[in-house]
């Protein structure tokens, strides 16, 4: 029997999905019929199958629409503005982006969704494993009152997701569904239920208290949230989203999401059949009535979540209230940073119950320590042929290695710019932070100050700054990669590829702003920019280098298949090989420029680099920059057509 | 080893980006629904691809659900020691998640290394293939190596089809039981562009497996 493909078709079945394929599925059973995002690990996947639905199925855009938004706040009120028609919303978002949305998401909190429904998917990354810092943006939850779920498997991404919309169109509130990394990129069966149309058309019904939050009307919209939130909070054990795994212990445990998993498998290893454990399903708001008779039976309590305590201050509250002599232990054992791991509970929970943990992990971890200093470090890094690291270089040779300067760095490819060998980035804050600390900076250090930013990340929030920098003629050097791709995330079709289509102009931009001094540059001509560089860091006030060259691996890409549709006509088309000869491993490429489709390696008993040719995209940086004249062209059929990059 | 049905079985995926692991993580995945397996949960990385990062992913299932919902497979992540199968499409990345092997774990290596840019730059070092098989034999003497980029190369005159060679060569080991091969060309056919090339690629592993990997 061949599977078909019907994770988003309306057919029954079980079928394998990831957690974000499944809050996708869950919103088409749940009729949603918008949705708005800016892309951000771990929830950029989501967009990108709604776009495969849109693509695959003509019908489902009749009435589903999906926006790659330029923000996340803007994501945000478009959702709310949906919902306001009488439709059904999702605001995907990652962790961070939820601290972009929190400003527009405490109104829409209070105005409440109807008569629509709204929901929030939140990413969560702990350990960082695909962003650049991790938080507990659960405290967001109880902050805005957002009833949120958190699903383990992806069959509960799915079953959440669905509840979660019912629930907000019923209850006249946003809710969030709270992946993880781990549980959004976890693959697992799912049952599916019918798919269910969503609204093509709606609209907009003029109630001035409720989408007015001002006063009078704001402390009323917050006393109705209440009510609201108290309504949710009576019927959470009807869901039978929550689940208790009885025991006798007089030691019990709270936990939710992906730590159930873990905690699970730990008490197996170890023996502990007779625990109790309550997974809590949805994490807020709790139910005053279910956690007191879960810690009723309990002389203690071992509360286990990630990153900061969010659940025991709330079972902790309940606690109190209710006066149970309950004792909350074992939080010494568990960090309050990093994701967790079966590993891990089981040795913390071994330390609880006095219990050994199993020989054959303790041994592996105890081996693995033993060598582990031998593995070299393998971090991310810029893709062969990157104009962002083509710029670096050119940047480390303006600035004779950065000396007495500063390089404001931002959120994007470019982020990687701190790591080693180039290790070109002093800071780092968040979306358009390099531009806004460099206007800060340069009124107190005279240092040469340079900061750093994408086009994808310039129209989510670096105009401001811009403007503002423009305005106190800052003594910054700003360069803007224009690379014409949100590259980071996966090159979403998103709102920049339709800014593209109109003709938008970032110099055009710079120029309406009245950037003083604004030079447009190519990365892939090293000794031109570089001369830029230093003419911009010997002139005072603002200066503007735009980088106008594609993503190295998009123009890759496109330039190959160019070449292959042209073979397939029977033309014949340039064969362009670097190669290296004569190489006095001087290091100028490998160091400074450090191109990974270049390795070193011994030819004869000599020491040499080498280009790997079938990672190399020719994008001919190395050749221009080798001091020593060893990187050689070679073109074959030097008559035939020629297939440069494409323009930008 | 014999495995019972109700035993949950580990499978990790080490390789750097673009190298396919977690194309080859679904194939598994798929090839094991197709066997009809009660419980599959795998958890893979995403949004670093292609920038040459270290990545790994990890697959588990269990043939027969068993009453107890303790004793079931309840994580995506695999234990520290509990993996039985580590297929390394690149060598050293066998030692840098080497945390989730023990004695129980057979090893499956390419031998094509993919050194990190600080190799290149010379400030750092890549350890020896011999190295690395001598801390492996440290955990078990189940190590086996095949240069499948090198074969790859050779019969396809692309790298592409090395981590589905790599699936072949784990076959022989026994460590990915009640699944069979039918399954996975079943699942290639139905879900891989070249389905041709990569079922041949798989039985070019699974030649190549035979001949060296001792019958469990």
């Amino acid at each position: 029997m061949p599977i078909k493909d019907t994770r988003f078709s309306d057919e029954k079945g079980k079928v394998l999905m990831l957690g974000n394929e499944a809050v996708v599925r869950g919103c088409l059973e749940a009729g949603v019929s918008y949705a708005s995002q800016y892309p951000g690990t771990p929830t950029s996947d989501i967009g990108e199958y709604f776009h495969q639905i849109l693509r695959e199925n003509p019908e489902a855009k009749e009435y589903l629409v999906h926006h790659w938004a330029v923000n996340e706040a803007v994501a945000t009120s478009a959702c709310a503005g949906a919902a306001w028609t009488g439709c059904r919303s999702l605001n995907p978002m990652k962790h961070v982006g939820l601290n972009v949305a929190s400003d527009a998401l405490s109104v829409i909190a209070l105005n409440g969704p109807n008569p629509g429904a709204m929901v929030i998917l939140v990413g969560a990354d702990p350990g960082s494993l695909g962003s650049h810092q991790e938080q507990n943006e659960r405290f967001y939850t109880w902050m805005l009152h957002l009833p949120c779920f958190e699903p383990h498997t992806p069959q509960e991404c799915k079953d959440f997701t669905k509840l979660a919309f019912e629930l907000s169109e019923k209850y006249d509130t946003v809710f969030e569904v709270r992946t993880s990394t781990r549980s959004a990129h976890s693959r697992g069966y799912v049952e599916l239920g019918p798919i269910k149309r969503g609204k093509a058309k709606g609209e907009f019904i003029r109630n001035i208290p409720k989408f007015n939050s001002l006063p009078p009307h704001a402390i009323n919209n917050h006393v109705r949230l209440y009510e609201r939130i108290e309504k949710i909070r009576e019927i959470i054990l009807e869901l039978g989203v929550n689940k208790i795994i009885p025991g006798e212990n007089k030691i019990g445990i709270i936990t939710s999401g992906m730590p159930f998993g873990y905690t699970m498998e730990a008490l197996d290893q170890l023996g502990l059949d007779d625990v109790p454990v309550l997974k809590l399903g949805m994490i807020y708001p709790l139910n005053y009535e279910e956690i007191s008779n879960f810690l009723n039976s309990l002389e203690k309590v071992i509360i286990i979540e990630e990153l900061e305590p969010f659940l025991e201050v709330k079972v902790s509250e309940i606690a109190h209230h209710n006066k149970l002599n309950v004792q909350m232990i074992g939080q010494e054992y568990f960090p309050k940073y990093n994701e967790y791991s079966t590993g891990l509970i089981a040795t913390s929970l071994a330390k609880i119950f006095d219990k050994t943990p199993s020989e054959q992990m303790t041994n592996a971890i105890e081996y693995f320590n033993s060598y582990k200093e031998i593995v070299p470090a393998r971090f991310p890094t810029f893709c062969a042929g990157c104009p962002e690291r083509a710029t670096l270089y050119s940047i480390l040779k303006a600035t004779n290695q950065l000396e007495n300067t500063v390089i404001c760095g931002d959120i994007g490819c470019y982020v990687m710019s701190f790591f080693p060998p180039q290790e070109c980035s002093d800071l780092v804050i968040c979306m358009s932070g390099g531009i806004s600390a460099a206007i800060g900076m340069s009124t107190k250090s005279d240092q040469k100050i340079v900061a750093m930013i994408g086009d994808s990340t310039f129209f989510h929030t670096g105009m401001a700054p811009l403007a503002e920098a423009v305005g106190y003629n800052s003594n910054v050097l700003l360069i803007i990669f224009e690379n014409s791709w949100t590259a980071m995330t996966g090159h979403q079709d998103d709102v920049l590829r339709y800014l593209i289509n109109r003709g938008f102009s970032i110099e055009n931009i710079c120029k309406a702003l009245g950037v003083p001094w604004l030079r447009i540059e190519d990365s892939y001509n090293p000794k031109k920019l570089t001369k830029s560089i230093e003419e911009a860091l010997q002139e005072k006030g603002l200066k503007v280098i735009i980088l106008k060259r594609e993503c190295g691996l998009q123009a890759h890409r496109w330039r190959m298949s160019q070449i292959r549709d042209l073979e397939a006509q029977g033309q014949k088309v340039q064969e362009i090989t670097y190669y290296i000869s004569g190489c006095q491993v001087c290091h100028e490429c490998s160091r400074i420029l450090s191109c990974p489709a270049i390795r070193r390696t011994e030819i004869d008993g000599r020491e040499t680099m080498q280009i790997d040719e079938d990672r190399c995209i020719r994008c001919g940086v190395c050749y221009q920059i080798c001091p020593n004249g060893a990187i050689h062209k070679s073109v074959i059929h030097a008559l035939a057509t020629e297939v440069p990059f494409r323009e930008i | 080893m014999k495995f019972k049905e109700t035993d949950i079985i580990n499978v990790v995926i080490a390789g750097t980006a673009g190298q396919g692991v977690i194309s080859l993580k679904r194939l598994i995945e798929f090839a094991a629904q197709k066997a009809g397996v009660d419980i599959i949960l795998g958890a893979e990385q995403h949004g670093l691809a292609q920038r040459e990062g270290a990545i790994i992913s990890h697959t588990r299932y269990q043939k027969k659900a068993t009453d107890d919902p303790k004793k079931n497979l309840n994580s995506s992540l695999i234990c520290y020691g509990d993996a039985d199968l580590y297929i390394c499409i690149e060598p050293v990345e066998s030692l840098r998640r080497g945390i989730f092997a023990s004695n129980k774990t057979t090893f499956v290596l390419n031998e094509r290394t993919i050194p990190p840019i600080l190799i290149t730059a010379d400030l750092d070092q890549y350890p020896s293939l011999e190295k690395i098989k001598e801390i492996l034999k440290g955990y078990t003497e189940e190590v086996y190596t095949m240069n499948a980029t090198e074969l790859s190369l050779k019969e396809f005159n692309r790298n592409q089809q090395v981590n589905i060679i790599m699936l072949g060569f784990a076959i022989p080991t026994g460590k990915i039981p009640f699944i069979d091969i039918k399954h996975y060309e079943e699942v290639i056919k139905e879900w891989l562009r070249d389905p041709d090339d990569n079922i041949r690629a798989l039985h070019l592993g699974i030649e190549k497996g035979n001949k060296i990997i001792k019958k469990n």
